[in-house]
């Protein structure tokens, strides 16, 4: 219930960003041509001379009726703005997070299961580097590689998965590695710290003592509690994701989620922003929610109390 | 960006006495641990370089134009070739990392200076205010996706570096006041604190003197990471041309210029994205190795 | 509460992909003979012409929508949905005799009703051709295929506008369904319909099967794709996956001499870029320091480094091609003592420093930074500011600036290139720019329908103006397009705008 006065205040803070930003959208919108009467009748139209508050409870009252509203450059419902925008994101994002959790989880096992050893500090290193690298950069090192040199996929060209699923693939492969590798970082450290703190609890142990194989141990006990924060960081990783792709989007030509914010911020098309921020804090809330649903699921005595730092 | 500092908690010496030793100990340890030395020499290094970037570098960095001589690969006249206004790569790397250090320096400054009183004072008090309102605007600004949140407040302020910095500090805030909070909190919970309350001693008195000194360890290693944070999102905004002035050797801007030419000139992506790499993998090696030193935990 | 959010979230996030999946655009990366890929390297904002403000725009409209009348190759006007026109002896006359049996895509006959509609849509206060039809007094419509419009007065760009987005016949039915919506669903007589548009990536047309040129369109589908990086264009166009592209990048002209699949398109655009001195704040209200400011300026380094094949210098409003152009006009070599001596006649000897916005794009930092190298050695002290287009308008238009890198893409007509930013009236002098003399001049020009005595009119305005320098010209930015070596029918159009209806592949 916390999350309603939450995604409240983003709605009014997000408003009033937009309305301290310079530059007035009706100028921006019609441009260089356009006669002041225009902008005049431009500004009357999109409801731009009310009061603020007026304007913002207008697109409040919209949205708890369900209507985002319509693009102010070209009076697109905002939705169907979002609806299009939404695939390719959630596509990248879903697959960062698979590549992510593919070499992050084995890593961190082994990490963590042979601490101090060649593997581990390998595996620290690559973590630390991992992190370390703008994702920005390395996608352009990729598209140098992989799409200028080696001439293997194309640099950009996005279609969407149903229409094409192996142009799709091949066109997202690269920024998908491109963020997967610093999120597996993340995710790897998050893993090999809990399963270290897990290895040490008393009943694993007790478990040893019982005479169980120790990778049996390891599996069954030790990786279910380590889980938790692992969980917990993934939950973070996937909604950080969800807005924080704008320059993977735009060095790769990707159409999606991120690109709409900021093109639209650039429009000074705040209604489209609005909405679109508005939908990125619910799917952040909602990815919270499923995170504790998976605390619970992993360890049933978690009573969805979520930490307090 | 506050992630990766939550994960260990170092739990802090609770008598004042001890704090000497504790430093000492704390150096002792530190020297010993591999990565965290190499993290402090990176470090150390970016400080030199900013520092004597006039006698390092080759050519000017923003006037030393040569239209003669543009995208050139590396060769003895520039070391590192040059970019499309001919002017020497090398050279702008090495002023780059004024920008750069400032950048760290100046947004993290910003959020320590607001997010960790804001953070004691929650934490220690706690109560409506705090639950009500401090932490449901922090909640919501991390609801906000942070790059767009960076982004919308440097174009509020008019972009240009100075503002993207700004607008980096005030994203940082509320990883801050969650961070100081959480420790303050739990320190406010150990004994001689609430001895100390109970006997009625002044609250900031506590506050300060007691609270705030046992609760640094945690925001010292969040200070370090977010420092590597603040260097990538400066490049980010810069690369997305909301940071830096065009003339402003800034590694994000030199990103964004080098883009236009990939397939012409590889190299000009290479190195300012390599530095920012390094500087950035420092401060991490920093960061992890002052929360292992202050974590016995983790060191076996 | 906290459930239902949920409920309807999954149903958001299932249907949306979903909806991506089917959002009809099969063509995609098809690499048949029927289709041309055309990459266009910024979104089209707006697909109406009378709210459109981007040269996009202008792009994807050559396919949906036919004009009264069109340029050829030369630039010559020639007909196109008007076949013949008369224009009265007092040139404030115009009757166009429209071409029967011409159908929109939504099936409703294009007649001099529909022209009057047009007309009448263009010059409604918020719509953004309004300037252009300024002068227009009344339309009436003769009989159903003869239209009269009466000018207020002589115009002699007025048929060169038609040639663009005021001379677009959009159909009336489509607009009375849509109202402002008119342009996600946009509907003309051009040879190809409107399909479906992913904004930001793709937007996909279709033969119009009943297009009035018989035997055209020669494909059956248009794909324009959003590709805002051209380097990224080219390798598209390498691959295969783009026919054409509506840019080049400037360093790779001469590397492409060679190349076997790729032709290069390049020609001098209509426009120019320059700056603006707003002459209604210091520093900029010296004239002496205006005039500094032009005379250290190196063009042709400008135009060479930033463009190299794809772009030239500038000096006046008008490209070498065309009549208006003075080829005598040239600027003085840049000349650091002269300007200082103007510094000191201006009182300024230690030099200034003035803030000089420029767009965010790559092309314009770097000219930004070029003309702050120049300027330097005179005391004269550029600072930066990146800006970007909207909020530069706006800071233009409400003077909110010392000076304003912002070009124009140019027309056909002269008058279209120079009265709107020199007369004092002028909806785009962001200079403040007012000389009686000039505004004379320009008056007349637009009046005088004899190409050659236009001509000597605007070789005295450059005159003055060079004199007064509201506005630094700098540089032409060439329209270079890249062209598979399968397209066919390709022919270029001086105002750089493709036109796909004779476009095929091999």
């Amino acid at each position: 219930m916390l999350a309603i006065p939450v995604v409240f205040l983003v709605t009014l803070m997000v408003f009033s960003l937009m309305h301290m930003l310079p530059g007035d959208p009706a100028t921006v919108i019609l441009g260089q041509e356009a006669t002041p009467e225009a902008v005049a009748a431009l500004r009357a139209e999109l409801g731009l001379n009310k009061p603020l508050p007026v304007q913002y409870f207008d697109w409040l009252s919209g949205v708890l009726h369900g209507n985002l509203g319509n693009s102010l450059v070209d009076h697109t419902p905002v939705a169907q703005l979002i609806m299009e925008r939404l695939p390719a994101t959630i596509e990248l994002t879903l697959g960062t997070f698979i590549v992510a959790t593919l070499i992050a989880v084995p890593a961190g096992i082994l990490s963590a299961v042979r601490p101090r050893s060649l593997t581990d500090y390998s595996g620290t290193l690559f973590a630390l580097c991992g992190m370390s690298v703008p994702h920005f950069w390395l996608g352009m090192m990729l598209i140098i590689l992989f799409a200028v040199k080696l001439g293997w996929v194309p640099a950009s060209g996005y279609v969407p998965f149903f229409d094409d699923p192996l142009g799709n693939l091949s066109a997202m492969i690269l920024p998908i590695i491109a963020t997967g590798l610093r999120e597996s970082a993340v995710l790897m450290r998050m893993m090999r710290s809990s399963l270290l703190e897990a290895l040490q609890a008393d009943y694993i142990r007790t478990a040893y003592a019982k005479g169980l194989k120790e990778r049996l141990v390891i599996l069954r006990h030790a990786l279910k509690n380590a889980l938790v924060p692992v969980v917990t960081t993934s939950g973070l990783v996937v909604a950080g994701l969800l807005g924080g792709l704008v320059i993977t989007e735009s060095i790769f030509s990707i159409p999606g989620f991120g690109k709409l914010i900021v093109d639209s911020i650039f429009n000074r098309d705040f209604v489209t922003v609005q909405g679109a921020v508005l939908v990125s804090a619910l799917l952040i809330v909602l990815i919270n929610l499923l995170v504790d649903i998976l605390h619970f699921i992993i360890d049933p005595r978690i009573k969805s109390g979520k930490e307090v730092g | 960006m506050s992630r990766t500092a939550a994960d260990s908690v170092p739990t802090p010496d609770q008598t004042q006495t001890r704090r000497e030793s504790q430093w000492e100990d704390f150096f002792r340890r530190f020297a010993r641990n591999k990565l965290a030395v190499a993290g402090a020499v990176i470090f150390v290094f970016l400080i030199l370089t900013a520092v004597f970037a006039p006698w390092i570098s080759t050519h000017d960095p923003i006037y030393d134009q040569d239209y003669s001589a543009i995208l050139q690969s590396p060769g003895h006249n520039h070391l590192l070739g040059t970019d499309d206004l001919g002017r020497d790569t090398f050279s702008r790397l090495v002023y780059g990392a004024r920008l750069s250090l400032e950048a760290a320096v100046v947004s993290v400054g910003i959020a320590l200076v607001i997010g960790v009183p804001i953070g004691l004072v929650c934490g220690y008090f706690r109560g409506f205010w705090d639950e009500w309102i401090v932490m449901r605007i922090v909640d919501a600004m991390q609801a906000f996706p942070s790059l767009i949140l960076a982004l919308a407040m440097a174009a509020v302020l008019g972009g240009g570096f100075g503002n993207a910095i700004i607008a980096i500090g005030i994203g940082f805030i509320p990883s801050f006041v969650r961070i100081t909070r959480s420790q303050v909190m739990s320190v406010t919970n150990q004994e001689f604190v609430q001895a100390a309350r109970a006997v009625g001693a002044n609250d900031w008195r506590i506050m300060f003197l007691h609270v705030l000194p046992n609760s640094l360890a945690p925001i010292l290693v969040q200070t370090t990471l977010a420092m590597a944070s603040a260097i990538i999102a400066e490049a980010g905004l810069s690369y997305l041309g909301l940071g830096a002035k065009p003339e402003e050797p800034s590694w994000g801007s030199m990103l964004n210029v080098a883009q236009g030419y990939l397939t012409i000139d590889p190299l000009l992506a290479f190195w300012p994205g390599l530095a920012i790499f390094l500087v950035v993998l420092g401060f991490n090696l920093l960061g992890d190795g002052i929360r292992e030193v202050l974590d016995p935990k983790l060191d076996r | 509460m906290k459930k239902s959010w949920l409920i309807a979230f999954i149903l958001l996030l299932g249907s949306s992909l979903l909806l991506g999946g089917c959002n009809g655009q099969q063509a995609g990366t098809d690499r048949d003979e029927d289709t041309i890929n055309i990459s266009l390297n910024a979104d089209p904002p707006k697909l109406d012409p009378a709210y459109s403000s981007a040269l996009v725009d202008r792009m994807v409209f050559q396919s949906i929508f036919d004009k009264l009348v069109d340029l050829d190759q030369h630039g010559n006007i020639v007909p196109m949905l008007a076949e013949k026109r008369e224009i009265s002896p007092d040139d404030k006359t115009f009757i166009f005799h429209l071409r029967k049996g011409v159908k929109f895509q939504d099936g409703t006959d294009f007649n001099a009703e529909a022209v009057k509609f047009n007309f009448a849509r263009y010059m409604q206060p918020d719509s953004v051709r309004r300037n252009e039809l300024k002068l227009v007094d009344h339309v009436t419509a003769l009989d159903p295929y003869t239209v009269k419009v009466q000018l207020k007065q002589p115009f002699a760009p007025f048929l060169a506008v038609l040639t663009d987005r005021a001379g677009m016949m959009v159909s009336p039915a489509a607009v009375q369904k849509e109202g402002k919506n008119f342009m996600n669903h946009p509907v003309g007589t051009g040879p190809f319909l409107y399909k479906s548009r992913i904004k930001g990536s793709t937007i996909v047309l279709e033969k119009n099967p009943h297009y009035w040129r018989k035997g055209l369109p020669k494909v059956n589908r248009v794909v324009y794709k959003v590709i805002v990086d051209p380097n990224v264009a080219l390798m598209n166009l390498r691959s295969g996956d783009v026919d054409i592209t509506n840019k080049f990048p400037p360093r790779e002209i001469g590397r492409i001499i060679n190349d076997a699949q790729v032709r290069v398109i390049n020609h001098e655009s209509e426009g120019y870029q320059g700056f603006h001195l707003n002459m209604a704040k210091p520093p900029f209200n010296k004239k002496e320091l205006r005039q500094a400011v032009d005379l250290l300026i190196n063009r042709e380094a400008i135009a060479k480094v930033v463009f190299g094949p794809a772009g030239s210098p500038a000096y006046s409003p008008f490209v070498p091609s065309h009549f208006a152009y003075n080829p005598d006009d040239r600027p003085e070599t840049p000349n650091v003592k002269k300007a200082k001596e103007l510094l000191e006649k201006a009182g300024m000897k230690n030099g200034f420093t003035f803030t000089l916005k420029i767009p965010t794009t790559p092309a314009g930092q770097q000219v930004g930074q070029m003309i702050q190298n120049m300027l330097r050695p005179a005391g004269i002290h550029v600072q930066l500011e990146k800006v970007e287009f909207g909020t530069m308008i706006e800071q233009a238009e409400t003077g909110n600036m010392q000076a304003v890198a912002l070009g124009w893409s140019g027309r056909p007509d002269p008058d279209l290139n120079i009265y709107d930013f020199l007369a004092s009236t002028g909806s785009q002098n962001y200079s403040h720019y007012s000389n009686p003399q000039v505004d004379r001049l320009l008056i007349d020009a637009r009046r005088e329908m004899d190409q050659s005595k236009r001509k000597a009119i605007y070789d005295r305005i450059m005159k003055i103006v060079h004199e007064d320098v509201p506005y630094v010209y700098l540089y032409n930015e060439h329209d270079v397009s890249g062209l598979s070596k399968n397209v066919q029918g390709f022919q270029y159009i001086p105002d750089g705008l493709i036109r796909t209806a004779e476009l095929s592949k091999k």
